[in-house]
């Protein structure tokens, strides 16, 4: 695979990811700490034909991305925790009508205005379902400067292959943090572009709406000849609101399934230092993902060199979560430990998909980044 | 190389933020690892505003200076002195615009401290006070010898415009000389 050196700051890596994944449509409300997302951007769109538009709130930021998308367009918002969730009726209208489309949340301090500048991983929660109703969402984190690069390109091919939106969780420490990122080139992520799936057949037998248990919407884009209604109700195969039993369950079934059977396509995990680990007494597991990731591997490098084995379980899809395999993990070693900037968010999945309650934990929510001494002494304190 | 830990503060606004790209992106072009870190308040301007810069020869993960290691520390105000100089390893050296920022007879015999009038050397010998970010970095890279003079020069005329190189370099030549007789 080809590399290229790129020094920069991952909110600008993702917006540069978007524009190399295609994206041509850019809408939204800037808002710290992800506002250069949406800078970097407005720069590089006019340049090569697509769109860049500051709308008046967050809500009309992802209004106007549903409709560049409804229009065949790769579309992206960016934004920060208040801004999802104002941004959330209209991700369930996304996934409701199966518009795919890419939402950058660079997680700051909250509930509600919260800590603007100071990290946070407060949204773990809210990405697993940002708005009502049943559906699942595909949230992907960032644990590098790369992988904001990396995980925007994935997010916007899972958005067509999955037609919905698709959340990118960075972190202010991610977001702005500056230094060197090894990346694909540019012909290696067009190269791996799959359009999304068009029908060409006869209009008047287009069902857009009709498909296998399994399979997302084929949703033409708008204006090309095709019709359809568009809705946020239960629809029928054209789009049309309905009540229909049968009809209402298989749609909501489908939203559910057309993720949850293809997980193997979705799931992306890293095992750091865990090759050794075989399951012997005094083994610790450090789960964590984002930036706090970063502080883990510098505390299991202090922690081997105390004669400590650790290791990091580090999921970078966090919706679905790799609940099989954090199973797997968790049955084999008996020391687990969560370390996450909020309380409990992601610990209450690890522990359904372990089975255990015996899940240990390192939180903080003061806005500040937990240091890898504070990781270490944790470990040396409950283990 | 061992670690080389820096921490750069000051107040929303002075442009402390620009010397630490500098550094972490002159390493990544001598071939090793660099990376730039800011935490500042949600008041941007006028904020106690903290930089760290951690450069090596392995990769860095964790991107924040560890408290009690940063080697050298620089600072053009004094709330951010205040808050920020405790992560400075005992020993270690810390500069100071002695305008703008006070020490303490308990801080000078905790670390090495070096008065440099950074500001009114930008504003009355260099002409601009926006140079006081390359005035900064000539300080930090001639303590800490941290990146090759030439290549953190190249690295810094490639992030200002054109027009400005030639003050620019000369706030760099005065922020050495002055740090060299500080030195002395």
């Amino acid at each position: 695979m080809g590399t290229r050196e790129v020094i920069s700051t991952g909110n600008e890596l993702s917006a540069i990811a978007a524009v190399d994944a295609g994206c041509m449509f850019f809408g939204g409300y800037p808002l710290t700490p992800s506002s250069e997302v949406m800078h970097v951007i407005s720069d590089l769109l006019p340049a090569k034909g697509g769109t860049a538009i500051q709308m008046e709130d967050e809500i009309a930021g992802i209004c106007c991305v549903i409709g560049a998308a409804m229009a065949g367009e790769r579309a992206l918002t960016a934004t920060s925790g208040p801004g999802m969730s104002l941004k959330a009726e209209n991700l369930g209208l996304a996934q409701m009508a199966e518009v795919p489309l890419v939402c950058v949340n660079v997680m700051r301090g909250g509930p509600s205005t919260g800590l603007p500048t100071r990290v946070s991983q407060g949204d773990i929660k809210q990405a697993s379902n940002p708005s009502h109703g049943d559906y699942r969402s595909i949230t992907l984190c960032a644990g590098n400067l790369a992988e904001c690069y990396t995980e925007t390109v994935r997010a916007f091919n899972l958005a067509d292959r999955f037609m919905q939106p698709v959340i990118v969780l960075l972190d202010e420490t991610i977001g702005h943090m500056h230094g060197k990122a090894m990346l694909p080139t540019v012909e290696e992520v067009e190269a791996g572009i799959v359009p999304r799936k068009t029908f060409d057949g006869p209009a008047e037998e287009y069902f857009p709406y009709e498909c296998g248990p399994t399979d997302p919407a084929v949703l033409n884009p708008m204006f090309e000849g095709y019709r359809y209604h568009y809705t946020g109700l239960h629809h029928d195969k054209n789009g049309f609101p309905t009540e229909e039993i049968e009809t209402c369950r298989k749609l909501i079934q489908r939203l559910e399934d057309k993720v949850m059977a293809h997980q193997d396509e979705i799931e992306s995990n890293e095992e750091f230092m865990c090759d050794d680990l075989t399951g012997e007494d005094g083994e610790v597991l450090i789960i964590a993902y984002g930036s706090v990731s970063l502080a883990a591997k510098e505390a299991i490098r202090h922690l081997r060199a105390d004669g400590i084995k650790a290791g990091l379980f580090r999921p970078i899809t966090i919706w679905p979560s790799p609940a099989t395999r954090i199973k797997e993990m968790t049955d084999k070693i008996k020391n687990v430990l969560v370390v996450e900037l909020n309380i409990r968010q992601y610990t209450e999945e690890v522990e359904r998909a372990a089975s255990r309650l015996d899940i240990e934990g390192l939180y903080k929510v003061n806005g500040r980044a937990i240091s890898p001494y504070e990781i270490v002494n944790k470990v040396k304190e409950v283990f | 190389m061992a670690r080389t830990l820096m921490r750069f503060t000051g107040v929303g606004g002075q442009g402390v933020l620009l010397a630490g790209e500098i550094f972490a992106a002159a390493k990544i072009k001598a071939g090793g690892f660099g990376l730039k870190t800011a935490t500042y308040t949600s008041q941007v301007r006028g904020g106690p505003t903290v930089v760290d810069i951690t450069l090596d020869d392995d990769e860095i993960y964790y991107p924040y200076a560890n408290e009690g290691e940063i080697n050298f520390m620089l600072s053009v105000a004094n709330v951010s002195y205040q808050s920020f100089k405790k992560g400075v390893k005992p020993g270690g050296t810390i500069v100071i615009e002695p305008n703008l920022v006070t020490a303490s007879d308990e801080d000078r015999a905790t670390w090495n401290i070096v008065e440099i009038p950074i500001i009114t050397i930008a504003k009355e010998e260099v002409g601009n006070v926006i140079t006081q970010s390359v005035v900064a970095l000539a300080i930090a890279n001639t303590y800490m010898s941290a990146i090759d003079k030439q290549l953190l020069l190249d690295t810094m005329l490639s992030k200002v415009p054109a027009k400005v190189h030639d003050i620019n370099l000369k706030a760099y030549e005065l922020g050495e000389k002055y740090a060299s007789e500080s030195m002395a």
